[in-house]
């Protein structure tokens, strides 16, 4: 309604003016003279020119996005702010070339950054909106193209102009519009992406990486641009004052990319490398709806040493922000855990192994065999006493070697079934003789320490044959 | 297939709508919008608060649920826990990592494993017990602990306001 109101003004005080100056000169171009040497008919026909230009705005953004929503509208008038400061800004730089067709240009830039912006918001609100419906893909592909194409058109405008005229402020445009190019660009691409995710019946796992590395691209030819632009700018003008406040925020942005890009990429290896896949049975044992994002897990999913289970992607996002385990916040990644991979893990992950697979059976299960050595030869008990030591032997070596791998768990807070325990050894104990224990992960042993390992293994195997033997003789002598 | 984040939401939403917690009322504002919701919950019976009815927006970020919602009562509010625009501040809406008071530990903070029903029963039992170590409002803070009566006054004033009984 105000709107209404100051246009209607507006358009009135220039039919005032010009129909004053034509009363006057009564002829066009005496009057059109008038009008430009008379300083107040002059700040009338701005206005109008203005309000021309907020009228066309509000025609294509009704045309290009129908009704602003309120947080696309509060964006929209926070960077104009900006935008309009900046300019004035520009403006003092290029004082002396001053005249009504560099403002001109000056608001014809300042509406498209807006409509740049006004795009960048409505394809981000995409993946936020479960309706989308064709118009939306009509109105931003339609938009899309048309940015692009002035765009381009400008630089090359300026690029030409700049080669033939020498350095003017079309240098200053020329720069702009690369800037807004590139974000044309990166919006294109944005769109594509989510349209591919919106029209494909699963989730798609990778958006997320393709979108941090656009990102991260686009900042990167941003950052160039910028700082070309600088020098550029140092040598034929001054300093670019207005340029340094996006100049800043462009290489923060593309600051933070890189590290995002960085702790994801982090993220996928330890995903690859330290937590195992999640079987079927586990997935089937309990409750199997990804904590995350609240949907059943089938396929691609990982477990963490605390047992938690997720899907794999949902856990990249999240290790992209923090190595913690959603649920119990165990600390995934102890300090230790890097170091040892890079130098003992092979290519292929962990196998996954219960954790309480190294529990030891109770000592009955053994017992027989020593019960028939005592009752039938004293000098297999010695080899039973031997035996022991050996087996002590295996086991510490065992846990040396094995320690750090596992330290995955062992080094973070706490896991639940601590997965590698000390066996108590009963050496005074003769009847109780725990058998050797298997070192968690032989794949993570070097080779000298597998056939350390397995020398003695085989001694032990060996010994135990030996005895099946032996009381095998003895029973059928006593059968006999 | 929707974002992520979206689908989570509208999981959320009709988790929420299929078995509501007692006393709380929550959604999306628009269906077209799922990352504005408004959310009404009661006033926990046996305290000071019992009985009323407080209206509060819900807004969540591109990232949900990496990162937490803001929550914020749009009704008068006077609590220790509460700005005195009616932003709500409760260890489990801050990421870990940021801390206004400089007390939480980053075990009741935010994690994906929080949803807006928790959210919002951890409010229920904000509004019911105070924590007057973290005055995000000092006058209430202090008054809920040097002056009982002024305060549920107060709470009772606001409680059929948002009733629209006068006062």
């Amino acid at each position: 309604m105000r709107i209404l109101g100051i246009s209607f003004i507006s358009i009135a005080l220039t039919t005032i003016v010009i129909a004053n100056a034509y009363y006057q000169k009564k002829q066009f171009y005496p009057s059109v003279v008038y009008i430009t040497k008379s300083n107040p008919s002059m700040a009338v026909i701005y206005c109008q020119a203005f309000i021309c230009v907020f009228l066309t705005g509000k025609l294509m953004r009704k045309i290009f996005f129908g009704e602003l929503r309120t947080s696309e509208f509060e964006h929209l008038m926070e960077r104009s702010w900006y935008a309009i400061t900046e300019t004035c800004l520009a403006f003092t730089v290029f004082r002396d070339d001053f005249n009504p067709k560099f403002v001109a240009l000056f608001t014809l830039l300042l509406f498209l950054k807006s409509f740049h912006w006004l795009a960048e918001d409505r394809v981000d609100f995409m993946e936020r909106s479960p309706i989308i419906g064709w118009l939306f893909h009509v109105r931003v592909l339609s938009l899309l193209l048309v940015l692009g194409a002035l765009d381009f058109h400008f630089v090359q405008h300026a690029y030409h102009s700049t080669v033939t005229k020498g350095a003017s402020v079309q240098l200053v445009f020329g720069f702009e519009y690369a800037i807004l190019m590139t974000m044309a660009v990166n919006i294109a691409i944005k769109y594509s992406l989510y349209s591919v995710d919106l029209h494909s019946e699963t989730p798609w796992e990778n958006k997320a990486v393709f979108l941090l590395y656009t990102e991260l691209i686009m900042g990167f030819i941003k950052v160039i641009l910028y700082l070309t632009f600088v020098v550029i700018m140092v040598r034929v003008y001054t300093l670019p004052l207005f340029a340094f406040r996006p100049m800043y925020y462009t290489i923060r942005n593309f600051k933070k990319a890189f590290n995002d890009v960085r702790l994801s990429r982090r993220a996928i290896h330890n995903m690859n490398t330290l937590y195992p896949d999640a079987t079927a049975e586990e997935l089937s044992a309990g409750d199997n709806v990804c904590i995350i994002c609240r949907e059943e897990m089938s396929t691609g999913c990982k477990k963490l040493p605390c047992n938690h289970i997720f899907h794999t992607a949902c856990l990249r996002s999240w290790f992209q922000r923090q190595q913690t385990c959603p649920t119990c916040r165990l600390n995934i990644l102890g300090p230790n855990v890097h170091i040892e991979n890079r130098h003992q893990r092979p290519a292929n992950p962990i196998p996954p192994q219960p954790p309480n697979a190294f529990q030891f059976p109770g000592p009955n299960a053994f017992m027989a065999p020593n019960i028939f050595n005592n009752l039938f030869n004293p000098n297999m008990r010695n080899a039973q006493q031997q035996n022991p030591l050996l087996n002590g032997a295996v086991n510490n070596n065992g846990n040396n070697n094995v320690q750090p791998p596992p330290a995955g768990a062992a080094t973070t807070n706490v896991p639940p079934p601590p997965p590698f325990q000390v066996p108590p050894f009963p050496f005074m104990n003769p009847f109780m003789t725990p058998p050797p224990i298997p070192p968690q992960n032989l794949s993570t042993l070097t080779r000298e320490q597998l056939q350390q390992l397995e020398g003695t293994e085989r001694q032990n195997v060996e010994a135990r044959i030996q005895w099946l033997r032996n009381i095998q003789v003895r029973i059928f002598v006593i059968v006999r | 297939m929707a974002g992520s984040a979206l689908r989570r939401l509208m999981a959320e939403y009709k988790q929420l709508t299929l078995n509501p917690p007692e006393g709380i009322i929550a959604g999306p504002i628009n269906e077209e919008n799922f990352f504005e919701w408004e959310a009404l919950i009661t006033g926990p019976e046996g305290t000071c608060f019992e009985g009323g009815v407080f209206p509060a927006k819900l807004t969540f970020p591109p990232d949900y649920p990496l990162s937490p919602p803001k929550m914020q009562f749009t009704c008068e509010m006077f609590h220790p826990n509460i700005y005195a625009d009616g932003k709500v501040c409760i260890s489990i809406l801050h990421a870990p990592g940021d801390d206004p008071m400089g007390y939480e530990s980053s075990a009741e903070r935010w994690s994906p494993v929080q949803s807006v029903e928790k959210i919002l029963l951890s409010v229920v039992s904000m509004l019911a017990e105070p924590n007057d170590e973290s005055g995000a409002n000092v006058d209430a803070a202090k008054m809920w602990r040097e002056n009982r009566e002024e305060f549920n006054k107060i709470a009772e004033r606001i409680v059929r306001r948002t009733l629209g009984i006068p006062t």
